[in-house]
């Protein structure tokens, strides 16, 4: 129960909570005063002076900025009085004999403050007959927002937020007095990853995006409320359409998740939802390539052709990119009817699935607010969990101490207290070293001893062995004051995990080692193979080798996301049969016999859950593309045809048989996700912790010397088929680089910008880092021009004749 | 490598010398502007590309900072600036007069820089010599109880003579009037001191 | 009595009263040496305290009050403001230029009372020669062991930087000071902290200005008490009054507070230039509401006095104005250079101070309009509510209700004049 102060605002007294800001306690109470700088999440300016209001003082009463003043036990304030109105009708007059009167043409017309505050507030007419400041019209400060400075009032929302929030002093004040404004270094542009909030955080129409530019107004856009689906924060978002299209992402302030804020990832991608290049009825493989088929011809012949294997024979890729519900559908279907346990939601490129879907105790996002010392061991937050970084990063701003452990740069190195910096493959030694406090790691050792401690643990690369992320998880769990979250990152995955997405899960965080819940859950399917079925990578190997013989694609790449291309390439070659629920023809599905056009984010509803174990409502906005369909729903006809009836069909049956029979779900309904959590979704299991026991493990990677190790981190912008198809951001692709430290690169020799080819086949430019351990080689995996490139622990490096 | 790296050689260890004066290297962002502006000429974008590359901030923080004060000159100054000031003790004693005087002399409007370099004129606010008004600064060396003529003679006096170094005491003697107050003795050394970063703009010798 | 503490040394001594030669031959360093040898630390911050002085850069808060709000977290700093820019000001320029000495002994023992080891000194970029001066000082206190490592082996150790403005008369207000130490945008803070708490650094400061901190040698020498005695009780010491404009005698005063300003303006100014009449007068600076000779000339020269009828002695600056002052084309002079030194953060600032100064040129230029009198003032209100003293404020810091000051005055006492700018109507419609 938080502190109260007692204040009286207009003649009324109110207990509201104490530390507050007088502007945050008075709009609790129902008494809004207005404001332009002032906003919740940012640092108090007070520079507007919209919000002035009487405070009484020893000395009578005294105007006061309401953003800054920190309510005190028997405050009396006065929002209304006659200085009041006067001083707030003249800080609107002062902002207004500069502003331009284009609110017709502004996008912010209709949802613009300073047009409500001048309605509500302002002054009657002007008295300004002295001419405009004017600027040059909307300058590009980077490829995704525009800035008009004639609208801009100067009230630091964009700057705090590039600055305090983002980390990016990118876009600041420049000049004095009546000449301020808002600007960019000449050639460096305002390249931040999360430049769109300043859209949405500019009071007034002066920052725009570039894609919703005279596109809608506001009054005719539709609102959903729904989740992102780039990560798995899943950041609260509002998915805004008009005429049937998305036309704009907003970041709603969910304080467990988000904040309000998104990455630019989350808040641009929607236009691949439009892409032209959509696959919008089903294709069926002929003689000539792809041709299109009915949904109940492609339908019959996918029942027909998996009918006709044994369980073990097919398997199913992919998952992650669905509902909780697809998922669930899914896993049901590939057990009680196909009978394979077959089944994987990840790649091969993440985390073992009794990891990361039942680590306890399993921390919350806003546990990071609590934390003495965030231990991040893991993937590039910046460039993988965005937003997770901007938590990371208020937690330090607030006080927290943050280790960060990596085999190269990251985005949190510089507000690390402690930078361990290991060589990829060598990191079980240093975690030892680390562990035990050995030299060089004392400090680091000692911070993680001051608790509460909040470990983030993943994979830093592809190529780096899971087992890692084990091990580090299991050092964060010997510290007694601690808690873990584990870093996936693909859209629904920790949802794909909890449905049984996996070799070894079954629906609901339950082992399918557990016979006890297996019989019960057999009761309920009619049919459950018992027993472990195989990994990504294990369905590959078989397929490629013979030992399996059909595929379930369900909007998974494996050619462009497993560790080993290669190897994915010739298992969809040598299968006998590939089905796809795709929305793109990708380099995987395009092996495929059959590709079902599948209805993506923003096309379907029902429920995710987040790294954190949150579940939260997933909204449809938008009618599917053509003849897309949902996963759920064309299994449930699929099955049908099998002759099965998996009841599959409307969602909120799902999520409420999942409710049902998977454990940690209990209780968890469409109801209680619209009543009971505000919208903010709720963290399963609701009560209790998992029962599960994990056990660290010593894993040592053999350091090869003769080679380079390879570091192979993901890139925020990269070349998969979403980013490619949002074309807001598909020009921001990361091309491929390598990076050295530069005595290796003086070994090779090879200068910056020289060329170098890796594994003799794949040939990019060389930028000298010398956060890059020695011995090391730094690729982003996913970008343009590493597409193939295996994910192995050592690659062989060589200088390119003539390059540069 | 940072692109400081190239500047003269005494600057550079002047730059080293900023950086480790201040409990926080970003104190010094100041102080090596004036230095940069000295290498450059003016605060350039190279300028101030290189002062962030020193200190650690970016290039649009130190734009950010160079931009509020008006002695960072982010565009080209003459060989002289001259300075009028126009603030109240000199507007009510003729310092109006004065920077006409000034603009018709050089040939240069107040804000500008003349095509050949010689000078730049600007209107200063207040510079500390209301006893002695109206006055100027020439590369922010003060001339005080200026007329219109006095000043118009110094211009040419500039003009003509070209000084590598502009000093204070003989502009005063030459051209100037009533002073502030007793400015005590003649200047020995002149503009060149130890003051850490400072150097006028133009002309002076730089200080070590 | 002692009537003048700060000038006498420069006075009787202009060759040289900046050299450490001369400073330490008329008496200099004693007073350190006395705080260092024979005084706790807390006893000469008592003397200080006892002096009852009053800071001089403005705003005349007594000085040992401040230093009694020093927080307690290591480090601690001691900035002194040299930013000297408010029209009308030159005196911390002489303090400097004439005797460093003077300020450096001051900077010392207040650093030694206060238990700081690190003092910077913000000089406005435009004293080169002072900051060059100051500079050489340092280097010569040093070497002669009054700076730098165990001074006069005491084992207190002081380190001195000088560190240049940039232009920016909004650096004099000592937490936009602060900022610009730290390199930032010379923009002022909240407060809540005060600097004393939380200052350069986040760390407790003591922000004094020139002119208070070179009377710390004085008062460490002679007593708190002794200063005390000097003038009226709450305007305690000496004052350097910089009286500029159309007056006979410009120049730094030091004085004794407690005369008339009729004293003041005909016996220590000699009066007006060539026997004119006097229209008015600024009493601090360009910031401080205009006196005018029916009301005011004799009223006294007292903090409290000038408070009392509406104005300030500021810094200490006087600008005289005799009858063939154009107090439209004076008060703009003014505005203009609050809208130019205007930081910028401020909404009525901001935009108030260059809309008043657009007005008061188009009056000037005979396109005014019978109705800019009352739109004048109601701006001045919307930045300064009530136009009242002292100043109420729309905005973070004191100076764009400043720009309100001379605006407010001339409509108070010369309406007359301002009306007849107005082209009349009959030659507008015609
Ligand atoms: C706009 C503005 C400008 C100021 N300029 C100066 C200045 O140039 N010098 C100065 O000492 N104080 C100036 N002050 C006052 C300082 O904020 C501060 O009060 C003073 O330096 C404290 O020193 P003192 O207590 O010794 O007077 C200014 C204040 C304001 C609001
Ligand atoms: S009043 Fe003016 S100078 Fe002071 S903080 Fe506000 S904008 Fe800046
Ligand atoms: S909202 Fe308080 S000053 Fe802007």
């Amino acid at each position: 129960m938080p502190d109260t102060v007692s204040i009286n605002i207009n003649g009324v007294a109110h207990d509201v909570e104490a530390g507050q800001r007088l502007i945050v306690a008075a709009e609790s109470v129902g008494e809004v005063i207005p404001r332009f700088c002032h906003h919740d999440k940012l640092e108090p300016v007070g520079k507007c002076r919209m919000c002035l209001v009487e405070v009484e003082g020893p000395r009578g009463k005294v105007l006061m900025p309401s953003c800054t003043l920190l309510v005190s036990d028997g405050m009396v304030v006065d929002t209304e009085s006659a200085v009041v109105k006067k001083a707030q009708e003249g800080v609107l007059e002062f902002l207004l004999i500069n502003h331009p009167l284009d609110c017709p043409i502004c996008d912010k017309g209709g949802e613009c403050p300073l047009q409500d505050q001048t309605m509500q507030w302002g002054p009657g007419e002007s008295r300004f007959v002295e001419a405009k400041r004017n600027f040059e019209k909307p300058i590009p400060v980077s490829d995704v927002v525009l800035l008009d400075r004639e609208r801009c009032v100067l009230c630091d929302r964009c700057v705090r937020a590039a600055d305090d929030i983002a980390g990016d002093p990118l876009l600041t004040f420049i000049d004095r007095g009546n000449h301020v404004q808002i600007q960019t270094f000449p050639n460096e542009p305002f390249s931040s990853y999360f430049s769109g909030n300043t859209v949405q955080l500019c009071p007034v129409g002066a920052l725009t995006s570039v894609d919703y530019r005279f596109k809608a107004r506001p009054w005719d856009l539709g609102h959903t409320r729904s989740v992102s689906f780039v990560d798995t924060v899943h950041s609260s978002v509002d998915a805004q359409t008009s005429r049937g299209k998305l036309v704009r992402v907003y970041g709603i302030e969910n304080d467990r998740v988000n904040e309000g804020w998104l990455s630019d990832k989350d808040r641009f991608i929607f236009s691949a939802v439009h892409s032209p290049d959509r696959v919008t009825a089903p294709l069926v493989r002929g003689d000539d390539g792809f041709e299109e088929a009915s949904w109940s011809d492609a339908m019959a012949l996918v029942a027909s052709r998996l009918g006709g294997y044994l369980g073990g024979e097919v398997g199913a890729i992919g998952g992650a990119n669905n509902t909780n519900e697809e998922a669930y559908t899914l896993a049901k279907f590939m057990r009680s009817v196909v009978g394979s346990s077959n089944l994987d939601a990840q790649l091969g490129d993440g985390l073992n699935p009794h990891l990361a879907a039942t680590v306890t105790p399993r921390a919350t996002i806003d546990d990071l607010d609590r934390a003495a010392t965030i231990f991040v061991w893991g993937p590039d937050l910046k460039e993988t969990l965005p937003v997770l970084y901007l938590r990371v990063r208020k937690a330090v701003r607030n006080g927290a101490t943050l280790v960060v452990a990596s085999p190269a740069g990251t985005g949190l190195d510089a507000i690390a207290a402690h930078v361990v910096r290991y060589r990829a493959g060598s990191g079980s030694d240093v975690l030892r070293k680390f562990a035990s406090g050995d030299k060089g790691y004392e400090g680091a050792r000692e911070a993680l001893d001051a608790g509460p401690v909040v470990g983030l643990v993943g994979r830093s690369s592809l190529a780096e062995d899971p087992m890692m992320a084990e091990a580090a998880a299991g050092v964060v769990r010997s510290l007694p004051d601690s808690k873990l979250l584990t870093l996936l990152t693909r859209a629904n995955i920790y949802g794909a995990l909890d449905m049984g997405l996996a070799p070894n899960l079954l629906p609901g965080r339950v082992s399918t080692a557990d016979d006890e819940h297996a019989e019960m859950l057999e009761d309920a399917w009619g049919h459950l193979p018992r027993g472990t079925g195989r990994s990504t990578t294990q369905m590959l190997e078989d397929l490629a080798s013979g030992a399996m013989r059909a595929m379930v694609l369900v909007g998974a790449d494996p050619v462009r996301d497993c560790p080993d291309p290669g190897l994915a390439q010739r298992a969809l070659e040598a299968a006998e049969f590939v089905v796809a629920f795709d929305a793109f023809v990708t380099d995987s599905s395009i092996h495929a016999d059959v590709i079902l056009p599948a209805a993506v984010w923003g096309e379907v509803s029902g429920t995710a859950t987040n790294l954190e174990g949150r579940v939260q409502e997933v909204n449809a906005s938008v009618r599917p593309a053509g003849q897309a369909r949902s996963l759920n729903a064309a299994l449930d006809d699929i099955a049908h045809l099998m002759g099965v009836d998996l009841r599959a069909a409307k969602v909120a049956d799902v999520t409420r048989e999942i409710a049902a029979v998977a454990p940690a779900y209990a209780g968890i309904t469409p109801d209680h996700l619209t009543f009971e959590s505000d919208g903010d979704g709720v963290i399963v299991p609701l009560e209790g912790e998992q029962p599960l026991k994990f056990i660290p493990v010593e894993v040592s990677v053999p350091v090869v010397t003769s080679r380079l190790t390879l570091h192979f981190p993901d890139a925020l912008y990269d070349d998969g088929v979403w980013n490619r198809n949002a074309p807001t951001i598909a020009g921001l692709a990361r091309q491929a680089e390598a990076r050295l430290h530069p005595r290796d690169a003086s070994m090779l020799p090879v200068h910056e910008g020289d060329i170098v080819s890796i594994e003799e086949r794949f040939v990019m430019p060389v930028t000298l880092d010398d956060t890059v351990p020695v011995g090391s080689i730094v690729v982003p995996r996913n970008v343009v021009g590493t597409k193939g490139l295996t994910a192995s622990t050592s690659v062989k490096v060589e200088a390119v004749e003539g390059g540069a | 490598m940072t692109a400081a790296a190239n500047w003269e050689a005494g600057r550079r260890e002047r730059a080293k010398t900023m950086l480790g004066a201040y409990p926080d290297r970003r104190s010094a962002i100041m102080p090596l502007l004036y230095l940069a502006s000295l290498e450059y000429g003016h605060v350039t974008e190279q300028a101030m590309t290189d002062v962030a590359e020193l200190v650690g901030v970016t290039p649009a923080q130190v734009q950010s900072v160079a931009s509020f004060y008006t002695m960072f000159k982010r565009e080209e100054v003459g060989k002289y600036l001259v300075s009028v000031c126009t603030s109240i003790s000199c507007h009510l004693l003729g310092g109006d007069a004065v920077i006409d005087a000034v603009e018709d002399a050089t040939g240069v409007e107040r804000g500008r820089t003349g095509d050949d370099g010689t000078f730049s004129v600007e209107r200063a606010e207040c510079i500390g010599a209301c006893g002695g008004a109206p006055a100027v600064q020439v590369n922010y060396e003060t001339v005080e109880g200026l007329t219109p003529d006095k000043a118009k003679a110094l211009v040419k006096w500039l003009a003509d003579s070209q000084p590598e170094v502009v000093l204070a005491d003989e502009m005063q003697q030459l051209f100037g009037g009533v002073r502030s107050f007793d400015w005590g003795p003649l200047e020995s050394e002149g503009p060149v001191a130890a003051v850490p970063a400072f150097g006028p703009f133009g002309s002076a010798k730089e200080g070590r | 009595m002692t009537d003048r503490i700060l000038t006498v040394r420069m006075e009787a001594h202009p060759s040289d009263s900046h050299t450490i030669d001369r400073y330490v031959k008329t008496g200099g360093y004693k007073a350190l040496r006395k705080a260092l040898k024979k005084m706790k630390p807390e006893a000469v911050a008592a003397e200080v305290n006892a002096s009852n002085i009053r800071g001089r850069g403005g705003a005349g808060f007594p000085m040992g009050v401040k230093w009694g709000f020093l927080g307690a977290a290591e480090p601690r700093y001691l900035v002194v403001n040299c930013d000297e820019s408010e029209p009308g000001t030159f005196n911390d320029r002489q303090l400097v230029e004439r005797d460093p000495h003077q300020l450096l002994e001051g900077i010392a023992i207040s650093s030694y009372a206060l238990g700081i080891s690190r003092a910077f000194i913000y000089v406005r970029g435009e004293y080169a020669r002072g900051a060059r001066r100051l500079q050489r000082a340092i280097d010569e206190a040093k070497e002669a062991g009054y700076l730098g490592e165990d001074i006069l082996s005491s084992g207190f150790s002081l380190d001195v930087t000088i560190h240049l403005g940039g232009g920016a008369y909004i650096c004099g207000e000592e937490t936009a000071l602060l900022n610009s130490l730290e390199g930032r945008r010379g923009e002022p803070r909240l407060k809540p902290p005060f600097p004393a708490i939380a200052g350069l650094y986040a760390k407790p400061t003591i922000v004094n200005n020139v002119e208070s901190i070179s009377n710390v040698p004085w008062i460490t020498l002679n007593g708190g008490l002794a200063y005390a005695d000097i003038g009226p009780d709450r305007s305690a010491g000496t004052k350097m009054l910089s009286i500029s404009g159309h007056i006979n005698k410009p120049g730094n005063h030091e004085i004794v507070m407690g005369m008339t300003w009729r004293e003041l303006i005909y016996d220590i100014g000699g009066g007006i230039r060539d026997g004119n009449e006097l229209k008015a007068w600024i009493p601090g600076g360009a910031s401080s509401p205009w006196f005018v000779p029916d009301k005011h000339l004799d009223t006294r020269v007292e903090l409290d006095e000038v408070g009392a009828n509406g104005s300030m002695i500021g810094a200490g600056a006087v600008v005289v104005m005799d009858e063939t002052t154009n107090v439209v084309a004076a008060a703009h002079s003014i505005v203009r250079f609050f809208a130019h030194e205007s930081c910028g953060q401020c909404t009525p600032c901001r935009e108030g101070t260059s809309w008043m100064e657009d007005i008061l040129a188009r009056i000037m230029d005979g396109r005014g309009r019978p109705e800019d009198i009352d739109l004048l003032m109601d701006v001045s209100d919307n930045i300064s509510p009530g136009l009242s003293w002292p100043p109420a404020m729309t905005t973070i810091c004191p100076l764009g209700p400043s720009a309100t000051a001379p605006v407010a005055s001339i409509v108070r006492y010369f309406r007359d004049e301002i009306e007849a700018m107005m082209p009349n109507k009959e030659a507008a419609n015609a």
